[in-house]
């Protein structure tokens, strides 16, 4: 058999892609494959099982490799903690609440035939579809404004608030130590939770108008990330950190190069030396958009696994593994849209990059963001069973 | 004068409000005429700022800084200005497609307009058809500017134009659409006469539009 493609457990075949070592092998990770909560919704209506809300039996649908990511934390936005989550493997708005603890009271102000106005639990004030409640909404209010709003939102920032943490911590750090899955904790970035606390065109002026309440910020994510890492590491086996930017769109980064160097690189440095100087050297970012001028900045601080690489805004695996090579680990930039258009194009779009990303190593194949209601199942699957064809794998059961 | 001028210009480009708006009552007392400091001050320092964002070398923070900096140089003017000199290129109705509450982009695109001589009337985001259609009728309108963030709304985009041929409204506007997910290829596709990647272009893609 192909040393490659030989059966290895999933922890150490994820860090074996990572380092390049599995030419060929196709991973389809769950993780990387998140769908909005309406796309799950479109595929039992297309004939999936309904139990594919359930991440487990998603995954063993889709015959997904799962990565678990460590929401029992509260680290991050992506709160599975929260009751009005709909389940933790879909994607809503609800998702995106900042880390703080205790999140705040979700409060329905006005409503009319096709809007709700409500609070949420991170303290804006939102317009949401009343007929796609799950995407995103109008923000029409944030919880900090200025150093007085910040200073009393910041006290919900705090790594050591027992909330934070799984109650049975010994028994947590058991179940997940034990795990064959890869784990992988999650924390935040430096601009992007900072835009979802004071909303994007306020941070962007802030960055000139209040540079100081800026680096502030920056400095509590810092603080907090770093309390919960030094915590996790010396209890859990963690294979990889995430963190959460959304700092790019269409053509290019929100925020210039210089002004990351300058507010972002210092903090980014402090942690990542502290996660590889315990042995975490799988960084994983995501931001949407245009990275190509982040990459640089990122893998000089050791972030090296950016996802998604979105096809509309010019990303190009190929590209990237070329000027790259093993210093970046990739996932993403198969283009949804070709998945939404059809099998030709699904085709055309996978194997015009897959096999080359995959044979040079530390690739893991997925569409170029989380999945949306307009891919059809059918194409979905299509797709799926192409990769598992490319990988030598049997095809997905009926 | 034309020191006044130039340093006005760097104002706007550097986004130094506080500079500009002294500057531009400054050039008022000295007896420079309100339509000069406009078109010889203000709009050659944002137009230099374009000119660097769509060379790579300025980013969003100094769009909006630059902005703000234009627009309160604008209002210091406005007392002495003419209705005609202000948002005379055009007027653009700018709004996100229905079921999409996204309005970040459409803000900026509005902001990036209304800074380079457009008027801009905003109908706000998750706009269903008909209001699109009602605001030509009943405005001034040369251009609808569509904006979509996903790929579940950007095909609202022909629902608008459909609506506006129902209307028999669509020959007395152009139509120009941008977004995440949007390509020259889909406007194409759908009628639209421009497309814009960013705020930038779509100030340069309105010009072209009005042939200014």
């Amino acid at each position: 058999m192909d040393k490659s493609k030989a059966p290895m457990p999933n922890r150490e075949r994820f860090l074996a892609i990572c380092r390049g070592e599995r030419p060929g092998d196709v991973s389809v990770i769950d993780w990387l494959h998140r769908c909005w909560a309406e796309t799950v919704d479109a595929w039992i209506e297309q004939g999936a099982p309904r139990d594919i809300k359930d991440q487990d039996s998603m995954n063993r649908y889709f015959q997904f490799d799962h990565l678990h990511g460590l929401h029992e934390i509260v680290s991050e936005h992506n709160r599975s903690d929260l009751k009005e989550i709909a389940s933790a493997q879909t994607m809503g708005y609800y998702h995106i609440t900042p880390p703080i603890v205790p999140v705040y009271e979700i409060k329905v102000l006005r409503e009319d035939e096709r809007h709700r106005v409500e609070t949420t639990f991170g303290g804006s004030t939102v317009e949401i579809s009343k007929e796609h409640p799950w995407r995103m909404p109008r923000f029409l209010d944030r919880p900090v404004k200025d150093w007085a709003t910040w200073k009393e939102y910041k006290k919900r920032l705090d790594p050591d608030t027992p909330a934070r943490w799984p109650r049975d911590w010994n028994a947590f750090t058991a179940r997940i130590n034990s795990t064959d899955a890869p784990v992988m904790l999650l924390l935040e970035g430096y601009f992007g939770v900072l835009r979802e606390w004071t909303g994007m065109e306020s941070l962007l002026y802030m960055f000139y108008d209040e540079p100081k309440l800026v680096e502030d910020m920056m400095d509590q994510v810092l603080h907090l990330s770093m309390g919960i890492a030094r915590r996790v590491v010396q209890d859990l086996r963690i294979d990889c950190v995430r963190f959460w930017e959304d700092m790019a769109y269409k053509t290019g980064p929100l925020i210039s190069p210089e002004m990351f160097r300058k507010f972002m690189l210092p903090r980014y440095k402090q942690i990542t030396d502290f996660l590889r100087s315990n042995g975490i050297d799988v960084l994983h970012v995501d931001s949407d958009g245009n990275v190509d001028e982040l990459i640089p900045l990122w893998l000089e601080v050791g972030v090296n696994f950016p996802w998604p690489l979105e096809v509309a805004a010019g990303m190009d695996g190929v590209a990237l593994r070329k000027k790259y090579g093993k210093d970046l680990i990739l996932g993403g930039n198969i283009d949804k849209r070709a998945i939404i258009k059809g099998k030709e194009a699904t085709r055309e779009e996978v194997m015009s990059k897959v096999p080359y990303l995959l044979e040079t190593g530390g690739y893991f194949p997925c569409l170029d963001h989380v999945v949306p209601p307009d891919v059809p199942l059918e194409n979905f699957r299509y797709y799926l069973n192409l990769l598992r064809e490319i990988g030598g794998q049997e095809k997905l059961p009926e | 004068m034309a020191d006044f001028l130039g340093s006005i210009a760097q104002g706007v480009e550097k986004g130094d409000d506080k500079q500009v708006v002294e500057l531009a009552g400054k050039a008022l007392e000295s007896g420079l005429a309100a339509r000069d400091i406009l078109e010889k001050g203000l709009v050659p320092g944002i137009q230099a700022l374009g000119q660097r964002f769509k060379d790579g070398t300025a980013y969003l923070p100094e769009i909006l800084v630059s902005c703000r900096a234009m627009n309160r140089g604008v209002e210091v003017l406005k007392p002495h200005l003419g209705d005609a000199d202000i948002g005379n290129k055009g007027t653009v109705i700018v709004g996100t497609v229905e079921g999409d509450m996204h309005d970040i982009g459409k803000n900026l695109v509005k902001l990036m307009l209304e800074s380079n001589g457009f008027r801009v009337e905003d109908l706000g985001a998750d706009v269903v058809p008909d209001v699109f259609v009602n605001a030509v009728r009943d405005g001034q309108a040369d251009i609808v500017a569509l904006s979509a963030l996903l790929t579940m709304t950007m095909v609202e985009m022909p629902n608008v134009i459909g609506a506006l041929k129902e209307a028999g409204l669509r020959d007395k506007v152009k139509i120009l659409i941008g977004g995440a997910p949007i390509t020259r290829q889909f406007a194409d596709e759908i009628g639209a006469e421009g497309f814009a990647e960013d705020c930038a272009s779509a100030v340069d893609e309105a010009a072209r539009l009005m042939a200014l």
